[in-house]
């Protein structure tokens, strides 16, 4: 191999490294706003994964348990914003906001109830490099298997549907309330695996701010992918392939800040309609109540 | 996405606000092997103690009540502006700039660094306000987008084109002191600010309620379907509130720079532009209410500080009980149209 072969193969190994985390993300915020939640909370719902799973893990000694433990944090918050979004149909835009504010100083909390020390987590035992690679390959399994789930089976109609009108969901017997509810929570466990892979895999400790916004740049890659999971995928592929390359266009003279902006510029430019026609579901982030 | 954001009673609010301060700050207190009796005490000292730490919670009270303002007045008109806290950092960044950049004559120094405020949180308010009137962009997801790049925007132009300071520093140059509001309270960071921000807070009580304007604000947010039928713009409402809602926020982080820090700073807000939303719930969205409600952020903000010193608490907690009001709070509005159905 020489030596510009191996540049390249370096960028595209840190493409894969540093989209995967956004790709777990996005693909629970896709889930999440198909039936009709828009999930501001998901950089809360990563941190959750994050710190729990270090948490779990220092304590058992076991970092397979530890990333199941986070799993369940995810599902666990993200179960809070459901029900909020479902039974009492509180604003989802608020809730998300408040959900974010509270993981983060909920972690910060715990650093010092766990470990006694602010900033950051002690080491713990970590998944290494075998799980980097599992999670890695299982996030694009992930996003084949929500395409399918979406497009080809009962329940991804019936989520689809309570996304675009849940009345006539719920005309059709479908409930609207528990599809959405459960949209939410499985987004939620796909998303807290973005956490995981940061602090579990990729580290092996949690520090604070260590998620650094990613699960603003997931929801930039749900619209910028149109609302599809193999969409947002190739744009969370497309966002890591620029963090990757960051290093070397700021060697190049490109300023960090315009490389880091570009996500967020990415999706404005989206949602403006400037790059093509981009609908998101027609009930999306309305709550449903029953008449 | 959501239109409207009716407003219930404030009573209940208060009462959920004041149960999950004490009751989830009991517990976080406990879980750290605190007394929440010392938790609390080391926390109202922390805000009230001194003279000095009296002018710092009234100084934390200031720095939310702007931007919450703004929030309340975008989500009045229907709009969700999450993006004070963006619109909060262009402002002081404006503000700081132009003040360290060229020295102005004394009696137009302070009204010329308060304006740049104004007119840079006016621009990136104005800017989600013209993608939705113009390209039907969603505001809520566009103001959050545009929080990440103000605080991008502003570390690249003070460490790059527009530096002043050091290099390498994501701040600009000192304000000159004829740029710098005047105390309102000697050896404390206090200054005129705070009357500023009442005052403000007043005159958008009476622009709300009293003037054309504020009524069609408040139209095209309660019933936009009956404002459009009664002749209302609602593309162009939504952009002035947008824009006047950037620019309280601005005025914020201009009065942060020109009164407290005496410079613009990348890290010049702790997520006022994020609390200002708690804020601004738990004050009904009434001008008037949130200045009790800032007054309250204020002390939890500024004790926190005490309560982490004297009694080993970490502050973070009062985040975590901040991001629990919020979500808490979100549910009012539903609460209010099924009372109505």
């Amino acid at each position: 191999m020489n030596a510009t072969t191996a540049a390249i193969a370096a960028i595209l190994g840190l493409t894969l490294v540093k989209a995967t985390p956004l790709i777990y993300a996005a693909l629970g915020g896709v889930l999440s706003e198909r039936s009709g939640v828009v999930n501001i909370g998901l950089e809360g719902i990563l941190i959750a994964g994050a710190f729990t799973s270090v948490a779990v893990s220092g304590a058992t000694g076991n970092p397979v348990i530890g990333a199941l433990a986070g799993i369940v944090a995810g599902m666990l918050l993200a179960a809070i914003l459901a029900f909020a979004a479902t039974r009492l149909a509180v604003d989802q835009i608020v809730a998300g906001t408040g959900i974010n504010i509270a993981a983060l100083a909920a972690a910060a909390f715990g650093l010092v109830l766990v470990w006694h020390q602010p900033g950051a987590s002690h080491e713990v035992p970590a998944l290494g490099h075998t799980g980097e690679i599992v999670l890695i390959v299982l996030a694009f399994v992930a996003a084949g298997a929500l395409h399918l789930v979406l497009n080809r089976t009962p329940w991804g109609l019936r989520v689809r549907a309570c996304g675009e009108d849940p009345s006539a969901a719920e005309s059709a017997g479908i409930d609207a309330l528990a599809t959405r509810f459960w949209a939410v929570v499985i987004g939620g466990a796909i998303c807290s695996l973005g956490g995981v892979y940061l602090s579990l895999a990729e580290l092996d400790l949690y520090s604070d701010g260590m998620t650094a916004g990613r699960g603003f740049i997931a929801l930039a890659a749900v619209i910028f992918g149109r609302w599809t999971p193999l969409g947002a995928t190739g744009a969370a592929l497309f966002f890591g392939f620029f963090a990757a390359l960051q290093f070397s266009l700021q060697q190049a003279g490109v300023p960090s800040e315009l490389l880091q902006a570009l996500p967020y510029l990415a999706a404005i430019v989206a949602l403006a309609g400037f790059a093509g026609r981009v609908r998101a579901p027609a009930a999306d982030g309305i709550p449903y109540v029953r008449p | 996405m959501t239109a409207s954001f009716t407003r219930t009673r404030a009573f209940r609010d208060v009462v959920v606000v004041i149960v999950l301060v004490f009751g989830v700050g009991s517990v976080a207190m406990l879980l750290a092997h605190v007394s929440p009796v010392d938790g609390f005490a080391a926390l109202f000292d922390g805000a009230f103690g001194t003279r000095g730490e009296i002018a710092e919670t009234l100084v934390q009270t200031t720095n939310l009540l702007f931007p919450a303002l703004g929030v309340a007045l975008a989500f009045r008109a229907g709009l969700f502006n999450i993006g004070a806290e963006g619109q909060l950092v262009i402002g002081g960044f404006a503000a700081g700039w132009l003040g360290a950049q060229f020295p102005l004559a004394g009696y137009l120094a302070v009204p010329m660094v308060l304006l740049a405020g104004v007119i840079g949180g006016g621009v990136w308010g104005a800017i989600p306000g013209v993608l939705r009137a113009r390209f039907g962009a969603n505001e809520v997801i566009s103001t959050l987008m545009l929080n990440v790049i103000a605080v991008l925007l502003t570390t690249y132009l003070v460490t790059g084109p527009l530096q002043q300071g050091n290099a390498g520093a994501s701040e600009t140059g000192p304000l000159p002191k004829a740029a710098q509001l005047p105390d309102l309270l000697s050896d404390t960071r206090l200054t005129w600010a705070f009357v500023i921000a009442i005052v403000l807070a007043i005159v958008l009580h009476w622009v709300l309620q009293r003037t054309v304007f504020g009524y069609e604000l408040r139209a095209a947010g309660d019933a936009p379907e009956a404002a459009k039928r009664a002749g209302i713009d609602l593309g162009r409402t939504a952009l002035v509130a947008m824009t006047l809602s950037g620019a309280i926020a601005g005025l914020g982080g201009a009065t942060i720079v020109a009164g407290v820090l005496h410079r613009f700073n990348t890290g010049l807000s702790p997520g006022y532009g994020f609390i200002a939303i708690a804020v601004a719930l738990v004050g009904n969205l009434e001008p008037l209410w949130i200045i009790v409600a800032s007054l309250g952020f204020g002390i939890l903000a500024s004790g926190a500080i005490g309560m982490q010193t004297e009694a080993q608490v970490p502050r973070e907690v009062v985040s975590l009980i901040i991001g629990l009001v919020i979500v808490a709070l979100a549910g009012r509005r539903v609460i209010a149209t099924m009372r109505s159905t």
